[in-house]
């Protein structure tokens, strides 16, 4: 009993340690900066904030905010991958553009049943993404390009080719918008519960056309299952797998790597592959789940890699860490706009809360002193757990 | 004597920790005070405190009887204290007078005057006899002339009281000589020294009292002249050690490593490694470690070793010639593959090489273990496997580490090369490559590693041991090669060599004229 009791007492603790940590402080000084940027609009926050949490989380907002939460994390855990590895992949959007590219011209000219046409639009976008991203690899390890800028730089080239082929060769004839034609209806990923399957119609009757439940099995399709068992796949990876071993240490320290025997060349490359694989597995299932069709720009416009990158840094590029923070930052989003439709906030108001709240995670702000949890002195200064450790830390500063 | 510096009661906690306990120190003007103990006793938190790099939590500062508190180094620099790192913090492609003067720079109409920088730099210089050219470019000066600029940057600045941070580690014989000759002339010119040191023999010659830390108290203050070398160890460790190895009991065994004219390239393309010298029939380093002998590399940083062992350790292409492990060629080979033909390595730089400082213990132990049995089975990575032997080693190295989950990077520098030498040794590979392996660890943390080379020896094993430090290559190896300039200048069997010949050797002298100077047999 007592020693379970002392382990509750230190889960409490470690709770409380959390809460004054870096990342509880920074979202709540980040939304206490965006009450002033609302205030200053001359709206008041206190009408906002809330019409911006009933948006995000109450009737159609939970589905709307899973919708959008699947790309965001499925981006995230892309980017996760590389940045764990040491690898700066910026090129998500270009391989998630060329995966979208892919899928739509594999589901638009391949015949056969829609099942088998959905797996191999997705292998075809993985394919696609991948190759784009072990492009900018091979240039770093070949010829000494750092994959920080290549694959930043082949982001414009990616979208601009898959621009021309949407304005040009691929456009729907007649059509006003700059899009390619329809996919076939049973080459779409379908909704958990499709509302006009059987199940569906039993669903609404037993829980009401309101329930949250229902609107997310309607609303939300089978991406984000995906997308979870992407994140459950690199989860077991990284803790099961000597490759996923080995990139977590090369992330940390590549020389050690390195001196240990890692053949580091191999590692970049095939980072950047899967990297770019599930980059470019989440552009066919937005242009499969939701679009339907590939539209010029849409998938640039809805600026996932982007945000998915922020999510990828709050969670320090732990699986289970993209999942809440891409929730949170897909439920900002949704709120965000919720919050303009209600009350004529603009809507990139959420974009200046998660910007904030990345800078306030590298400023580390923390509670220690209030909440006297922690002695730490000096900004620079790691854990320290022993006296050994306080010596040689001094010697390093 | 007026006291110039006192430490009064500084207590400094970290969690869990108390680093400092109410320490007095008192540092007379003119004096050269020794500040002794083992990693984690304290002194380099006492000495950040006293440079402001951390706030104490008890105890005040007073330097000439004024009690000072520093909240930054630039408080503490501007009260006239001047520090040494043993990193050296100098910019590499500007000049010694621009190094010396940055921050306070000499202005003529509002523009950087770099002749009057020289001008004053050169008359600090021959003030105290450190030879050096102001307008030489930093990266093209060797490291005892790199210490001077920095010494210097303290005098400009008007340093009352130098502190020196192990300021030898990386000197030759003869250079610290040097040094210490600098140091006495500051210190006859009424200027303090606190000197860190592990080496009791520089105690010994230079300082006039000394301080003995041990677990963040004082053990002991001592005056030099009234002390011994065993006295000073005994308060550092509360014990007596033994750094006097046992001989290889028998003759070589067959060759495990052999070089044959190999040359290396530096990041800049010069010939780091090569250029004739003895052993090799062409211009390349050749030489043999065999089978249950210790060979060691005697050298002053920068002369080649470094890139060497790069090269053999498969981190450096090698040029030319060529690298045999076990009676493989690996000359082109993986790192990976080298280890699989049964190479072992204990790098010089630990934190920057030999270990991931964030990751945790188990995971730096484990690192080139993880695919083989019992760490990996049926292709999976078994954690609770790393975790038992991670606890094993902690044991058997006697790591001081609070548990395997412990991040490494919050080790001291003897614990940290512990978790090294335990990786590396528990390979069981015929080969050990060990570079600077005690370099900035205490004491006790020397005496185990030497007695953990020499058993691996003693169980058949060859180590090529690289240090900059004779006395541990004078009693650990059978054989001694001196490098100088990327080339194999000498072969000392260790039974003849001493320090004033391997010194003369390190430094450029040709075998004969150290033979001259000092007679000796020489090969």
């Amino acid at each position: 009993m007592t020693t379970e009791l002392a382990a509750d007492r230190t889960l409490v603790r470690r709770t409380l340690a959390w809460l004054a940590g870096p990342v509880p402080v920074s979202i709540i000084v980040a939304l206490a900066i965006g009450a002033v940027a609302i205030a200053i609009a001359g709206i008041n926050p206190f009408v906002a904030y809330p019409s911006m949490v009933e948006g995000a989380l109450t009737g159609r907002g939970p589905a709307n905010t899973l919708q959008r939460a699947t790309p965001i994390i499925g981006m995230a855990i892309a980017l996760a991958i590389a940045f764990r590895a040491g690898v700066f992949n910026l090129g998500a959007e270009g391989q998630m553009v060329l995966g979208g590219l892919a899928g739509t011209l594999v589901a638009l000219t391949m015949p056969g049943p829609g099942p088998v046409v959905i797996v191999v639009a997705c292998l075809a976008a993985m394919a696609a993404g991948a190759l784009w991203a072990m492009l900018a690899a091979v240039l770093q390890t070949s010829m000494g390009v750092p994959i920080l800028i290549s694959s930043l730089l082949l982001n414009y080239p990616a979208r601009y080719f898959s621009s021309y082929l949407v304005r040009f060769p691929l456009k729907e004839k007649g059509s006003s918008m700059v899009a390619t034609p329809m996919i076939p209806d049973d080459t779409r990923i379908p909704a958990l519960i499709p509302a006009d399957s059987a199940w569906g119609t039993a669903l609404r009757h037993s829980l009401g056309k309101e329930n949250a439940l229902l609107l997310i099995t309607r609303n939300v399709n089978y991406s984000l299952l995906v997308v979870l068992a992407v994140v459950a796949l690199v989860i077991f990876v990284n803790r099961k797998t000597p490759g996923g071993f080995e990139s977590g240490l090369a992330g940390q320290n590549l020389r050690f790597a390195q001196y240990g025997g890692v053949h580091t060349t191999a590692l970049v490359i095939r980072t950047m592959i899967f990297s770019g694989a599930i980059s470019g597995l989440v552009g066919v299932m937005l242009v499969l789940g939701s679009d339907f069709r590939l539209i010029d720009g849409a998938l640039v416009g809805t600026n996932y890699a982007w945000t998915g990158l922020l999510v990828a840094l709050l969670a320090a590029n732990r699986p289970i860490g993209v999942l809440v923070s891409g929730a949170f930052f897909a439920a900002l989003i949704v709120g965000g706009e919720a919050m303009q439709r209600s009350d004529g906030v603009s809507s990139q108001l959420s974009q200046v809360i998660q910007a904030a709240v990345i800078i306030l995670i590298v400023v580390r702000l923390t509670l220690p002193r209030w909440l006297n949890l922690s002695r730490r002195h000096g900004r620079d200064l790691p854990a320290i757990t022993d006296r050994v450790t306080a010596d040689d830390e001094v010697g390093r500063v | 004597m007026t006291v110039q510096l006192e430490l009064r009661g500084i207590t400094k906690r970290f969690p869990g920790v108390l680093a400092n306990d109410h320490i007095d120190l008192t540092v007379e003007k003119g004096e050269i005070h020794a500040l002794m103990g083992e990693n984690g006793a304290g002194k380099s938190t006492l000495m950040s405190i006293l440079f402001g790099l951390y706030q104490p939590d008890e105890g005040e500062i007073r330097l000439a009887g004024v009690e000072r508190h520093f909240a930054s180094p630039r408080d503490a620099i501007a009260a006239g204290l001047g520090m040494v790192f043993q990193s050296f913090k100098l910019f590499p492609s500007l000049t010694v007078a621009e190094n010396v003067v940055f921050g306070r720079e000499t202005t003529r109409r509002g523009r950087f005057d770099r002749k009057g920088a020289e001008r004053e730099v050169a008359a600090i210089a021959e003030r105290y006899g450190l030879a050096l050219d102001p307008a030489a470019r930093v990266d093209d000066l060797p490291v005892g002339v790199l210490q001077r600029v920095e010494i210097i940057k303290a005098l400009y600045r008007d340093a009352s009281v130098l502190i020196l941070d192990e300021p030898t580690a990386v000197l030759t014989p003869q250079e610290a000589e040097r040094l210490f000759e600098i140091l006495r002339a500051l210190a006859a010119d009424g200027r303090t020294i606190i000197f860190i040191t592990h080496k009791l023999k520089e105690v010994m010659a230079l300082s006039d009292r000394v301080t003995v830390l041990r677990d963040g108290r004082v053990a002991d203050r001592m005056v030099t002249a009234q002390t011994d070398a065993r006295a000073i160890t005994r308060a550092m460790t509360g014990r007596d050690v033994v750094l006097q190895a046992t001989a290889a009991a028998g003759e070589p065994g067959k060759t495990v490593l052999a070089l044959h004219d190999v040359t290396v390239h530096a990041e800049d393309g010069r010939t780091a490694v090569g250029g004739g010298g003895v052993g090799g029939s062409g211009s390349g380093v050749s030489l043999e470690v065999r089978a249950g002998e210790i060979v060691g590399i005697a050298g002053v940083a920068g002369n080649g070793q470094t890139e060497l062992v790069e090269a053999i350790a498969g981190l450096r292409p090698i040029e030319s010639g060529t690298v045999r492990i076990g009676g493989r060629d690996v000359t082109r080979a993986s790192v990976a593959e080298r280890r699989r033909a049964g190479m072992a390595y204990i790098p010089e730089d630990r934190h920057a090489v030999g270990t991931a400082g964030t990751a945790d213990t188990t995971d730096n132990l484990s690192l080139g273990h993880h695919r083989q049995p019992p760490l990996l089975r049926r292709g999976l990575l078994q954690r609770s496997a790393m975790t038992r032997r991670a606890r094993e080693l902690i044991e058997r190295f006697q790591i001081k580490v609070p548990g395997p989950a412990t991040r490494v990077g919050t080790l001291s520098g003897g614990n940290l090369q512990k978790v090294v030498v335990a990786r590396e040794m528990s390979h069981d590979t015929p080969l050990l490559i060990a570079e600077q392996p005690t370099r900035g660890v205490d004491i006790g943390a020397i005496e185990f590693l030497h007695g953990e080379i020499t058993a691996f020896r003693d169980w058949g094993g060859a180590v090529l041991l690289v240090s900059a430090e004779l006395s541990e290559i004078m009693s650990l190896a059978g054989r001694i090669l001196v490098m100088f300039e990327g080339a194999v200048v000498a072969e000392v069997p260790a039974a003849q060599a001493n320090e004033s010949t391997l010194g003369m050797l390190m430094a450029g002298a040709s075998p004969d004229q150290a033979r001259a100077a000092q007679p000796g047999e020489l090969v």
